[in-house]
């Protein structure tokens, strides 16, 4: 029954019904930051764009082999993936490398990967086939506390690399997926007073730089050399840039260096720069269209693990954007955050693929009934 | 478990809820972005133009740029002090983050490199922050480009050429050329180099005197910096102006003779054109080697040239005093004959003159002739010759203190020669006045005959010594002095001074004697030959010479430690038939003038009979 010819037939299949306006928004942004990329590289593609797009292919090489497999049997590993995806969190303190002070990446066969990236999704991947599956007659502890549990261990793991922005984002993707499923609201509310409260507690746990980070964050001008100066400089290179910016290429701040880590975490700034308020504007019109795709190909799920995946791959993707620009425009902390598709950097851009490749095959399965399994 | 109405989850309709939790996650996620869009637009549109003021500000950098020092030349136009090129790092505490980690990272690049960094993090604390402090002064080729290669982890740091004075004659014109060293304090305000921490200003000698005019102006320029300072391009530059030109009436060969033979004595010659009043030279020995100025000089190398007990960084010829001794007979006689002492009176010598004093025992004070045994009957002409004392003690009872001051004084004596030269002393020429403004006293007889013959409260200057002279010979002629060809003193100013060329030339003569007439106390230095020298000689006394020893014989110089020893002195002219050049040399605690003076002014006059030196001027413009 399973012979090649079925199996091409399937995968062109698959192939006809990826929706392709939200594949075409991803091209887009690969574009934009690849034209970025080469801006601040000074015009040497062979420097970052070169590894940018080799990093884009080997993403969509994943987003099609996601697409591929089949939605029940992702709907089965779920809790193997997560488990997996915890491991490398594990190990990383005794395999890991470290950089700046911090230890995030492992090396697989030659390339450094860093898991905080993937366990974002993979967390909605196990949140979603949990969710799925409970019964709302299930007890208090069984349905709240496993998940809660399965939430905060990747959140906690990721602070003690330390990566407090990344631990942040897993965290909100997570909760944003207790929304989705229906929590009681209040809940939420308990939970938002209970976290006010015990931030006092939390603040003595912070490392020093993370202090000195939320504090610059409510006045940059605190230390405008030191922990202030990205902020500072960020802002200055977006304000500066106006209405039509500066030109292509022509931005004084980025090609000059005042913007440290450009190509990474501050590389909306330099748009900004260089393509004023209008580039600015037409970025976030595209991720929002970008979201607002997503959101209407997840409904369109009718099964629950469909939309909650669905939901919850655009909920993380969303979260990452907007502390991406928040961070960048002052209007929160400095987190180190990378814009999706953008920024140079291979595991978040993998990572992204990977998010939306499940995010497309639940839209093609969006037909598909899962059971609910004992778990 | 299960409680009607209270679920966990709201899971009466499962579709809806989740729509309707989508629907509301979607609108905050819409608010949010509106936030963002908000935030861009009030960035970047709403204080753009502020925002736009700190992105230039950030890229556009001022700095200045050090003019090229003017360049002195000698008389003859050979180049004394030059500029050569150097590599230098400068620090810029505004562009750095932190200036510390900066300078060790530098240090660690440059570890055999003498950096002090809590010396230039004082110093760099201490100036406004937009101001380069020098780290290196001057750096090997090797250095600098390592510096260069590793610059991006040298914030603030900058290597960059400039320029470094550099003395070609050396040791031979340390003491009048001066050096240059970094701006000090108190220099600041009235030098606009200030604002370059590594300009440097002159120190002493002509570098100081002249050094408004040879500093140049600073240039500037705007350039386009990247976010660790580095220049990227220059947007606009005003260039900087060399300083100007400097020509001296040195002859740097005549120079560099003199000094050779001084070498291994403490003393100094100056030599001065009696017709148009050029110093040809001004020499002072010991010396030391301007050059090491140019580096930052260690502590040790400075604290040894302080303590040097033959005081190498004094100008001798200008900035030490002596008593002139019996060198300043010439003058006096000068003033006995203004005052109506016929030349041809004579006194008696026995070796003594005395003096009534009522505080002594014996009721009477003995001044004696260095001739112990008296030179018998003297007059103006041999007690010139063989400077008689007891002559001088007599004459100068007679005309009194005032008078020979006066004269003195015309001559230029107990006055700057250079008004331009900061380490110049302006000697002492002692008169009634003068001890009770600055001792309190009334002037005592005694002391007028110790001014006779040029001892007591009396300090002179070589310059001042060799000018004094040379207007003597010239029949009067009074002499602007020159060092330094500039706008001030380009018009030769001459005047005749009130003096009977009768007087002088009966004076003259008697140099002539002194030097040329068997018994003369320069005769065993005369020259022999076409052009000959005249002069008197000097030998003042640095200490009381006890009764004691007087009974029991003076005590031979050479006998005596360095220091106690008398100073010699020789005040010459030559030709003798038409005078051009005098001299004066002054050897510290050289014994007596015939011995050690005479010598040299004698080959400094042979030199400059035979060598036939060219001295005119060969003009350096200013281009």
């Amino acid at each position: 029954m399973f012979n090649q010819n079925n199996f091409y037939s399937s995968a062109f299949a698959k192939l006809q019904s990826i929706n392709y306006p939200l594949l075409g928004l991803i091209i887009t942004l690969f574009f934009v930051g690849l034209a970025a990329l080469y801006s601040i590289s000074n015009g040497d593609f062979n420097s970052w764009p070169l590894k940018h797009s080799q990093r884009f292919i080997l993403g969509l090489i994943i987003f099609f082999l996601v697409i591929f497999f089949d939605l029940r049997l992702i709907f089965g590993y779920a809790y193997v993936i997560f488990f997996l995806s915890i491991i490398s969190l594990v190990i990383i303190p005794f395999f890991g490398i470290e950089s700046n002070g911090a230890t995030r990446w492992i090396n697989i066969a030659g390339i450094s990967l860093q898991p905080s990236e993937f366990v974002k999704y993979t967390l909605i991947l196990a949140l979603a086939k949990y969710f799925h599956s409970i019964n709302n007659d299930s007890s208090f502890i069984k349905t709240l506390i496993i998940p809660l549990i399965i939430t905060i261990v990747p959140v906690l793991l990721v602070i003690t690399q330390p990566d407090l922005g990344t631990a942040l984002i897993i965290l909100l993707g997570g909760i944003s997926l207790f929304w989705i499923s229906g929590l009681n609201y209040k809940y939420f509310i308990v939970g938002v007073f209970s976290i006010l409260c015990s931030l006092p507690v939390l603040w003595q746990y912070l490392k020093d730089y993370q202090k000195d980070r939320v504090l610059t964050f409510f006045n940059p001008e605190r230390d405008p050399l030191g922990n202030g100066y990205h902020i500072m400089q960020s802002k200055i290179a977006l304000g500066s840039g106006g209405i039509f910016g500066k030109g292509y290429m022509e931005g004084t701040q980025s090609h000059l260096n005042f913007l440290p880590e450009m190509q990474t975490d501050f590389i909306f700034t330099m748009l900004g720069e260089e393509f004023g308020f209008i580039g600015t504007l037409l970025l976030l019109l595209i991720y929002a269209a970008l979201i607002m795709i997503s959101i209407r190909l997840a409904l369109k799920s009718r099964s629950l693990f469909s939309k909650y995946l669905s939901l919850g791959v655009c909920n993380v993707f969303f979260i990452y954007v907007f502390v991406n620009i928040g961070m960048v425009t002052g209007l929160l902390p400095v987190v180190g955050v990378p814009l999706p598709f953008i920024s140079y950097g291979g595991s978040s851009m993998l990572a992204v693929m990977f998010g939306f490749g499940l995010l497309m095959n639940c839209y093609i399965n969006r037909n598909i009934i899962i059971e609910k399994t004992n778990y | 478990m299960k409680k009607s109405g209270k679920f966990i989850f709201q899971k009466y309709d499962t579709e809806n809820l989740i729509n309707r939790r989508a629907a509301l996650v979607t609108i905050a996620k819409a608010g949010v972005f509106s936030v963002l869009v908000g935030r861009l637009a009030y960035l970047q549109i709403a204080e753009n133009s502020n925002y736009k003021k700190l992105s230039d500000k950030n890229r556009i950098t001022h700095r200045f740029l050090e003019p090229e020092r003017g360049i002195i030349f000698d008389l003859q136009g050979r180049p004394m002090a030059i500029n050569k090129q150097k590599y230098e790092i400068i620090i810029i505490k505004e562009e750095t983050r932190d200036v510390e980690k900066s300078l060790v990272n530098l240090k660690s690049l440059l570890p055999h490199a003498n950096i002090d960094i809590e010396k230039i993090l004082k110093e760099v604390n201490s100036r406004k922050k937009f101001i380069p402090v020098g780290i290196i002064d001057d750096l090997t080729w090797e250095d600098f480009s390592k510096i260069n290669v590793n610059i991006h982890k040298l914030e603030g740091i900058y290597p960059q050429i400039g320029f470094k004075r550099y003395y070609t004659q050396g040791e031979s014109h340390s003491h009048l050329i001066g050096y240059v060293s970094p701006i000090s304090k108190n220099e600041e305000e009235s030098n606009p180099l200030s604002k370059l921490s590594t300009a440097k200003a002159g120190k002493i000698g002509v570098e100081k005197a002249k050094d408004a005019i040879l500093r140049g102006k600073l240039g500037n320029k705007n350039i386009e910096v990247n976010a660790s300072g580095r220049e990227i391009r220059e947007l606009d530059r005003v260039n900087s102006v060399q300083g100007n030109y400097i020509q001296l009436t040195i002859d740097s060969e005549l120079q560099k003779f003199c000094y050779e033979r001084l070498k291994g004595l403490s003393g100094s010659v100056s030599v001065i054109n009696v017709k148009n009043g050029e110093f040809y030279a001004l020499a002072s020995s010991p010396s030391y080697d301007p050059n090491i100025f140019s580096k930052s000089i260690s502590n040790e190398t400075w604290e040894n040239l302080l303590s040097d007990k033959y005081k190498p960084l004094i100008n001798k010829s200008i900035s030490n005093q002596y008593p002139p001794g019996s060198t300043i007979k010439p003058f006096v006689a000068l003033a006995a004959l203004e005052s109506g002492v016929s030349h041809k009176e004579t006194f008696f010598c026995d070796g003594k003159h005395l003096i009534e004093d009522t505080s002594l025992e014996s009721g009477y004070k003995t001044f004696h002739c260095w001739k112990k045994e008296g030179h018998g009957n003297v007059d103006m002409t041999k007690a010139i010759k063989v400077s008689c004392d007891v002559y001088f003690y007599q004459i100068a009872r007679r005309i009194g203190i005032n008078k020979i001051a006066e004269v003195c004084k015309r001559y230029g004596l107990g006055e700057k020669v250079f008004k331009s030269l900061y380490e110049e002393k302006s000697g002492v020429v002692p008169n009634k006045q003068w001890k009770l403004e600055n001792l309190g006293s009334r002037w005592m007889v005694g002391e007028t005959l110790s001014a006779g013959i040029g001892q007591g409260y009396f300090l002179t200057t070589a310059a001042q010594l060799s000018l004094a002279l040379a207007q003597l010979i010239n029949n009067g002629m009074r002499l602007s002095p020159k060092l330094i060809y500039d706008i001030e003193t380009s018009n030769v100013y001459n005047e005749r001074i009130i003096a009977d060329p009768k007087y002088l030339k009966i004076i003259k003569n008697a140099l002539d004697e002194a030097t040329n007439a068997p018994g003369g106390t320069s005769y065993r230095s005369r020259i022999i030959g076409k052009y000959k020298m005249a002069g008197k000689t000097g030998t003042s006394q640095v200490r009381a010479i006890s009764i004691k020893e007087r009974e029991e014989g003076l005590i031979k110089n050479k006998d005596l430690p360095w220091e106690k020893r008398d100073h010699g002195l020789f005040i010459g002219y030559g030709p003798t038939t038409d005078p051009k050049y005098a001299v004066s040399v002054i050897v510290e605690h050289g014994g007596s003038g015939s011995g050690s003076a005479a010598p040299i002014a004698s080959d400094i006059f042979k030199y400059l009979f035979e060598k036939k030196l060219n001295l005119k001027r060969n003009e350096i413009f200013n281009v």
